[in-house]
């Protein structure tokens, strides 16, 4: 059924096969912005609408432009133009529109044109062959899933500030192995939806 | 010395991977085995190489308010090139690296090094810089994939190294290994500055106590 | 071999290159939002940090507000006299009348000098510390050393040495006053850069008390206070206080303060100040 392949769709990308814990897309901002957890939220949003939108458009511009031309060879430069110039857009429209929000999300903004994972949602939408419906999905799930695994690592790394550790891991060190422990976790949800 | 100085920093002081703490999507994701981390390491030298150098050239010409567009296109044309060459000549290298090779064109280093150094300094020191951070890069993630791949597949560079019956720790080249490695590796390297600074502590304060004597 | 994509390929690039440009440069008119050109002149002027201490998100938005003339320009204590005076010429105000300040710790009682009541197991925090049955350290009043302070400063300045006690690098210091909010019993305080003494206490304890407790805390015996030439020495409580503006640094009360609480100011910076008792 249609509709249960998407639910799957929304679940593996959110879940499944998380885009931070599991396909490592999206790491700098991931480790850059968890260490406070206001910030992480207001990065995961934008990051959220970003990914929808640009997913939307560049399967528009790959299924409509790229390929009747045979030009696949241009995909990535053309994505990233594409995402360049929503970011660029978004931070316009926002700032006459929502001077709040604007000031909130700051330099996280810009920032998203740097974030793999929405570059590689694009580029995953393509590689898998997905429908304009499916790559919708897949790139809310997608960005639900780094917004939860974010949001739950600043969790873990606000409360690690305060806590008496060995030197040696200070810093990045135990933030690696604390994503490390919580990829583990998310492996959990590998065995989540069977498909008998 | 100045040009020399440019190269030798991406290898050690500010190493991209693990001082700058930069590009850390595919030095995790493609690190499961030493051929894909060399190969992703040469591709991103190659990119960082070439966006580099055009960027310093065309420093003074590209307006403030569109560097960064222009930049990133710049450094997607490379990227398309390596990619092409790859799909061209190693095509199962090419596979196994997937979609992270059309991602170095959002690697943070290689965006990085453009705005903070190619737009502001000549032709020389910043193809030095670009070539440093590159090799400095390809070593890191040499490093990383070497340890994956040994603990967790029993081989190095695809040769076996412990016989058929050796039971590799699976979970080194699944996720979470790539991520405890990474730290792994940084708690060392935090280690080893720990010692330095103790051991030019400990120099400073026999230094002043020899002062002490004399005086 | 056909080049017959380079024509295609041309025309996308530079069709998606000009339709997005074109799209950007119609946002940028239509969404555009009045600046006030002083505006990025002041946040230019501001130190840049993000640190918020002036309660505005960040720099951008208190540049904002001076602009609007929500804030007063001294607003900025992070930046200090200096930046106060420079948002004062752009802004065609008078220079503020701000004098400069530096953070002074008020404490000389660390590891060495002070004893520990009990064994506090818990987070490193001193706020959190001090909640335990009024922190682990037999003086009510002093330093618990968990360096809440330390995270405060949005220079850095800040660290905690070997006896437990913050160091402050005071050169680069602007008197914002992070560290003292940080400091959940009052260690820290903001003076002005006058060479005169400080008192390197603030317990209310009776001497007994402080006796018993810390090695170099002030008892109360007001032998500063009846030595000094100035009488610029008084007593709060079960505490020397001395007047900066009536002190003239003759030193008097230094050399003779038995247990040496009361520090010169090159000593306020506590590593000395420990080398200095050491003797």
């Amino acid at each position: 059924m249609p509709e249960q392949s998407l639910f799957f769709l929304l679940i593996s990308s959110a879940l499944i096969n998380n885009f931070v814990l599991i396909r490592f897309l999206g790491l700098c901002p991931f480790m850059g912005i968890s260490r406070h957890l206001d910030t992480s939220i207001g990065m995961g949003l934008a990051v959220t609408f970003v990914m929808t939108i640009s997913g939307a458009i560049s399967w528009i511009i790959n299924e409509y432009v790229l390929i009747p031309l045979d030009l696949n060879f241009l995909r990535t430069i053309a994505f990233v133009l594409v995402i360049a110039s929503l970011v660029q857009l978004v931070e316009l429209v926002l700032h006459k529109a929502s001077p709040g929000l604007y000031q909130a999300l700051g330099i996280f903004l810009p920032l998203i044109t740097t974030n793999c994972a929405v570059l590689g949602v694009a580029l995953l939408n393509i590689q898998e062959l997905h429908s304009f419906v499916e790559s919708m999905v897949f790139s809310v799930g997608a960005a639900v899933g780094w917004t939860l695994a974010i949001i739950i690592f600043a969790g873990i790394r606000q409360r690690q500030e305060l806590v008496d550790m060995p030197p040696v891991l200070r810093g990045f060190s135990s933030a690696f192995i604390s994503v490390g422990l919580l990829s583990i976790a998310f492996f959990g949800f590998s065995g989540f939806l069977s498909t008998s | 010395m100045t040009l020399l100085s440019d190269f030798t920093k991406g290898l050690f002081a500010e190493n991209p991977l693990f001082r700058l703490v930069l590009g850390l999507c595919p030095a995790l994701a493609v690190t499961t085995a030493a051929i894909n981390g060399l190969w992703m390491g040469l591709a991103t030298t190659f990119v960082l190489l070439g966006s580099n150098f055009l960027i310093s050239l065309l420093r003074n010409v590209i307006p403030e308010n569109v560097r960064i567009p222009a930049y990133i296109v710049v450094i997607a044309s490379f990227v398309t090139i390596a990619d092409q060459f790859m799909f061209a000549f190693i095509p199962s290298i090419h596979a196994a690296l997937g979609i992270f090779v059309p991602l170095i064109v959002v690697n943070c280093i290689i965006l990085g090094r453009a705005e903070a150094f190619a737009a502001k300094h000549p032709l020389g020191p910043s193809v030095m810089d670009g070539l440093g951070m590159g090799v400095g890069f390809t070593a890191a993630l040499l490093i990383i994939a070497s340890i994956r791949e040994i603990v967790g597949a029993g081989t190095f560079f695809g040769v076996s190294l412990f016989g058929p019956n050796f039971q590799p720790a699976i979970m080194m080249i699944l996720p979470p290994g790539g991520f405890l490695t990474l730290g792994i590796l940084l708690s060392l390297i935090n280690y080893w500055e720990d010692r330095q600074e103790q051991r030019s502590r400990y120099r400073r304060r026999r230094l002043a106590q020899e002062g002490h004597h004399h005086a | 071999m056909t080049l017959s994509f380079i024509l295609p390929a041309i025309g996308v690039l530079s069709g998606l290159g000009l339709l997005f440009g074109i799209l950007l440069a119609y946002a940028s008119k239509r969404f555009e939002v009045e600046v006030d050109p002083r505006t990025k002149e002041i946040k230019d002027a501001l130190p840049g940090l993000n640190c918020a201490i002036c309660g505005f998100t960040g720099c951008a938005s208190f540049a904002d507000a001076v602009v609007g003339d929500e804030v007063e320009i001294t607003g900025c204590t992070a930046g200090g006299a200096d930046v106060a005076h420079r948002l004062a010429a752009i802004m065609g105000l008078e220079a503020p009348d701000v004098e400069p300040q530096k953070a002074y710790v008020q404490c000389g009682g660390g590891i060495k000098e002070v004893a520990r009541r009990f064994e506090y197991v818990g987070y490193a925090d001193c706020h959190l510390a001090n909640q335990v049955g009024g922190g682990p350290s037999a003086c009510g009043y002093g330093c618990l050393g968990y360096g809440s302070c330390v995270p405060s400063c949005p220079y850095g300045l800040i660290k905690i040495n070997e006896d437990g006690l913050p160091e402050i690098f005071l050169e680069d210091c602007t008197g914002c006053g992070a560290c003292v909010e940080a400091c959940p019993r009052g260690v820290i305080a903001l003076l002005s850069e006058k060479n005169t003494p400080i008192i390197a206490c603030i317990s209310q304890d009776p001497g007994k008390v402080v006796r018993k407790a810390c090695s170099v805390g002030c008892i109360a015996c007001k032998i500063c206070e009846r030595v000094c030439p100035q009488e610029a020495i008084s007593m709060e409580g079960n505490l020397a206080v001395i007047d900066h503006e009536k002190c003239d640094n003759c030193g008097i009360c230094v050399e003779k303060c038995p247990t040496k609480c009361i520090l010169t100011r090159q000593l306020a910076v506590m590593a000395a100040a420990s080398q200095q008792r050491a003797v």
